[in-house]
């Protein structure tokens, strides 16, 4: 990488600039080399989380694990008995009433931000960029707060809404960046036929943004599917399955998770890699689904723009 | 059977000023748009009179910080009103865009009918007025056969005459056209020209271009807009299209008609 | 405008103005469930070294906690900046089309993954290797204090050291994205062009793409930041939670973290306690809301076209 020319002499202008030349090869091959060394660490790091998940965790898998519950279960019982089954079916309703507020609302700011012409606009999009910082414990203080305001007992439904807060800002952000990919020629075109701001919003622009509103419903499930602290400290935990949001405890992957290694045996730790897999699979299937359907579209856009 | 009985208007602009914030871009327009005649207007770019275009459906409010002084006139009654809904103004006043811009999730079908179903209007007989609009557009023949493919599928001067079918469906009096023709290739131009001409028996006709042989071919009357630096745009000259070329008076418009500039 | 139109706009305005009423809704539950706490204990519920709950008297003050925090975040930025901006470069500057892409989302990946995944990697899998490290620096750097640790400490594990790695890999993704969305603004031809006369990578990227994005990179640093203040669980499992102050030894087991601190204390809190950590989520809450406004207020100044 270095320029061989030892040629060091500093009162001929020229052959200075040589020297410098091997310094400068120097410098490019550091960058280059420290960036990809760099970059390599953060890989690395990657793949040895994803790496560690799968190996430890397929020593849990089976098709029992998958949709047993945990009732009778202890630490120490041996991995043939008992898995996630309920928990999966937990985190799945937790979820999908979180998404169930989450998503219209979320559609609805973005189409605030996207067809409005107010001038709060600017003020709501600050708003909700803080709001994606939110950290995650404090949503669940919040729901807490709103718990013992209530002298409400601990249930399901608290813990969906303390996942709402978290999954809002990334539904409006993606659903709001897929709007503004509709062409602004489209809404005038529905506008320019009589149409009213609303039938033009249903009839063609959101058809037109139908996969990017799909992403950001993804994208928003990946973003709490593995919410933990917010969990804990909304809802019970439970052994058994109790698809009932409003009474008695709930398990869900990721509090599962949390206790199997608080108890700390091998077996338990075991779980909870197992349980760790589980959660990581429906997280790369949310997420790569999320990506295939951003690609289709870009591949359809330069198809159309032909 | 027509379900179709057009009627052409007649428009008619006065003292049109428009603002874009603080800045003013058009300033007392008074223009008269005679019922079945084509009328182009023509003038560099920045004149206003894209703006213009916009402010005669009402179209040009959608632009945030825009502000109109004025009246809109279609046949004796001020579109600008309090008591009009622009979502009713724009059903009888249509508008083609520069850009070909069909509906792309929907049929080349849907997309005639888009206006129908976009208004929350109803029609006892779909199939005839699909059938009548792509007749007027002078694209029935081409598309019959093919009407539940989408719309995207269609070449760029096919899909223009498609929004020139779409709007054609709701059966406006008046049709205007945002430079229809500037992102299209000679042939589609001619065909879209010949279908203005014929368009021009049962409606009123206002076509914003550049193309000053165009303006000749399929206007009867030309407005001349013109803007300078710190003067907002406003017409030059109004008058027919042989005149406006041929002899014109001011003579900015003979410099212009001429090439001399713009 | 239609009846329709006017519900229309009128439901997501609604909806809009709903981002508001959240955040009021958050700061005014935080606040009347802290407030007890916040009035018995004054301001030296901020920086006071002390939890006690005993029959007797209550004492909660969460110093070591918040400093903790700011510590092993600042250990996180310092970690992950240079990877983040070095991926950055890689991705935007050196990889070509399937490679970036492929590394891109791999970088999203890590983004996606859950904390408690990262929490339970980070206590089996990573404190072995990384005391290693820490061995390692502290038997060549141990003169330097940061290096040094307490006589009689020998496993160095649990520490502000650890915390901060696992925190670094959690925000790693979000500076690298931010970088990495800056750095593409720029003309690839032209820094090839700038190439092609004669300037060196090292020059084009020290002179002139550093010094033009390094405002938006700190944006993306200071999101990092707000993340990295509010992580709760994965620094719960690879720190040790101590009142007793830990304000330079990265290497000492023993730290501080608020967020992990609500956490670990909650299950057990009485009433008065229970108030206590609602004032901890209180500045937790203030402090990453505050980092983060003037983060994105940051991040939008370079990144103009999201507007």
């Amino acid at each position: 990488m270095s320029d061989p020319r030892p040629a060091k002499q500093p009162w001929n202008k020229s052959s200075k600039l040589a020297s410098f030349k091997g310094l400068r090869g120097f410098s490019d091959a550091v960058l280059v080399f420290g960036s990809l060394l760099l970059a390599a660490a953060v890989f690395s790091l990657l793949l040895s989380v994803l790496w560690s998940v799968i190996s430890a965790g397929s020593g849990a898998m089976s098709a029992e694990f998958l949709y047993q519950n945990n009732r009778y279960i202890s630490t120490t019982t041996s991995l043939d008995y008992g898995g996630v089954g309920h928990a999966i079916l937990g985190t799945l309703e937790l979820v999908l009433l979180a998404t169930a507020v989450a998503l219209p609302l979320g559609l609805a700011i973005a189409v605030y931000l996207t067809q409005s012409q107010s001038k709060l606009r600017n003020l709501v999009r600050a708003i909700t960029q803080a709001l994606a910082g939110l950290p995650s414990v404090v949503s669940g203080l919040f729901v807490l707060s709103i718990i013992s305001f209530l002298d409400a007992q601990k249930s399901g439904i608290f813990g969906a809404v303390a996942l709402f807060p978290l999954m809002l800002p990334t539904v409006a952000r993606v659903a709001e960046e897929a709007l503004r990919l509709v062409p602004q020629d489209l809404r005038l075109a529905a506008l320019g036929l009589g149409a009213p701001n609303y039938r033009a919003f249903f009839q063609v622009i959101l058809p037109a943004a139908k996969t990017g509103i799909i992403t950001a419903l993804l994208l928003g499930l990946a973003r709490v599917v593995g919410e933990t602290a917010p969990l804990i400290l909304t809802i019970q935990a439970n052994e058994g399955t109790n698809l009932n949001p409003l009474e008695g405890g709930v398990a869900t992957l990721p509090t599962y998770i949390y206790g199997f290694i608080s108890a700390g045996y091998a077996s338990s730790i075991t779980r909870a890699w197992g349980a760790s897999l589980v959660l990581l699979i429906i997280v790369g299937i949310l997420f790569v689904s999320a990506r295939l359907l951003t690609g289709d579209k870009k591949k359809k856009k330069s198809k159309g723009s032909k | 059977m027509m379900t179709i009985t057009p009627v052409a208007a007649e428009l008619q602009a006065q003292d049109v000023s428009v603002w874009f914030g603080e800045r003013q871009v058009l300033k007392d327009v008074n223009l008269t748009f005679r019922a079945n005649r084509v009328t182009a207007l023509i003038g560099p770019s920045g004149c206003g009179k894209s703006t213009f275009i916009r402010t005669l459906n009402r179209m040009h409010e959608l632009i945030p910080s825009a502000g109109l002084a004025g009246a809109i006139l279609l046949d004796g009654k001020d579109i600008y009103d309090p008591s009009v809904n622009p979502v009713d103004v724009r059903m009888e006043i249509g508008m083609v865009f520069q850009k070909p811009n069909p509906f792309p999730t929907m049929s080349i079908q849907n997309n005639v009918l888009s206006g129908l179903k976009l208004s929350g209007l109803h029609s006892d007989n779909k199939e005839e007025l699909l059938e009548t609009s792509l007749k007027r557009a002078s694209m029935w023949n081409e598309v019959k056969d093919r009407l539940d493919e989408p719309a995207t599928s269609l070449s760029g001067g096919q899909q223009q005459r498609l929004c020139i079918a779409r709007s054609l469906a709701m059966n406006p009096k008046v049709l205007l056209m945002d430079e229809p023709c500037s992102a299209l290739d000679p042939g589609s131009t001619r065909r879209i020209e010949a279908t203005i001409e014929e368009l021009s028996e049962s409606m009123t006709i206002v076509i914003v271009t550049h193309n000053m042989q165009q303006a000749q071919r399929v206007s009867h009357e030309t407005a001349f807009f013109l803007a300078d630096d710190n003067v907002p745009g406003g017409v030059v000259e109004f008058g027919s299209t042989e005149q406006v070329f041929g002899q014109p008076i001011d003579p900015r418009t003979n410099d212009y008609v001429n090439g001399h500039f713009g | 405008m239609s009846r329709g139109d006017r519900l229309f706009f009128g439901i997501t305005s609604s909806a809009a103005y709903f981002a508001f009423i959240l955040v009021g809704l958050i700061l005014v539950f935080l606040i009347a469930q802290a407030w007890p706490a916040i009035q018995e204990q004054g301001f030296a519920f901020v920086y006071g070294d002390k939890w006690e709950v005993t029959e007797e008297k209550t004492i909660l003050q969460i110093g070591p906690m918040l400093y903790g925090s700011i510590l092993i975040a600042l250990l996180g930025v310092l970690i992950a900046t240079p990877m983040a901006i070095a991926t950055a470069y890689m991705i935007v500057f050196i990889l070509k089309g399937g490679w970036a892409k492929l590394a891109t989302n791999l970088i999203d990946l890590l983004a996606a993954l859950p904390s408690v995944i990262i929490g339970l990697w980070g206590v089996l899998v990573f404190t072995p290797i990384a005391q290693g490290w820490a061995e390692f620096l502290h038997q060549y750097l141990g003169w330097i204090p940061l290096f040094a640790t307490d006589k009689g400490t020998t496993s160095l594990n649990s520490s502000p050291f650890i915390a901060g790695w696992i925190v670094a890999v959690m925000i790693v993704p979000i500076i690298t994205s931010v970088t990495r969305e800056i750095f593409s603004q720029f003309d690839r031809e032209l820094v090839n062009g700038a190439l092609a006369l004669g300037a060196t990578r090292w020059t084009v990227f020290r002179r002139v793409i550093l010094p033009t994005t390094s405002g938006g990179i700190t944006g993306g640093v200071l999101l990092g930041l707000g993340r990295a203040i509010g992580e709760t669980v994965a620094i719960y499992y690879v720190l040790q939670l101590s009142m007793n102050i830990n304000l330079f030894q990265i290497l000492e087991p023993r730290g501080g973290a608020i967020a992990s601190w609500i956490l670990s204390r909650f299950g057990e809190a009485t009433d008065k306690e229970f108030h206590g950590l609602m004032a901890a989520g209180l500045v937790i809450f203030i402090t990453t809301l505050i980092i983060n406004l003037i983060a994105n207020v940051i991040v939008n100044k370079a990144q103009p076209w999201r507007k």
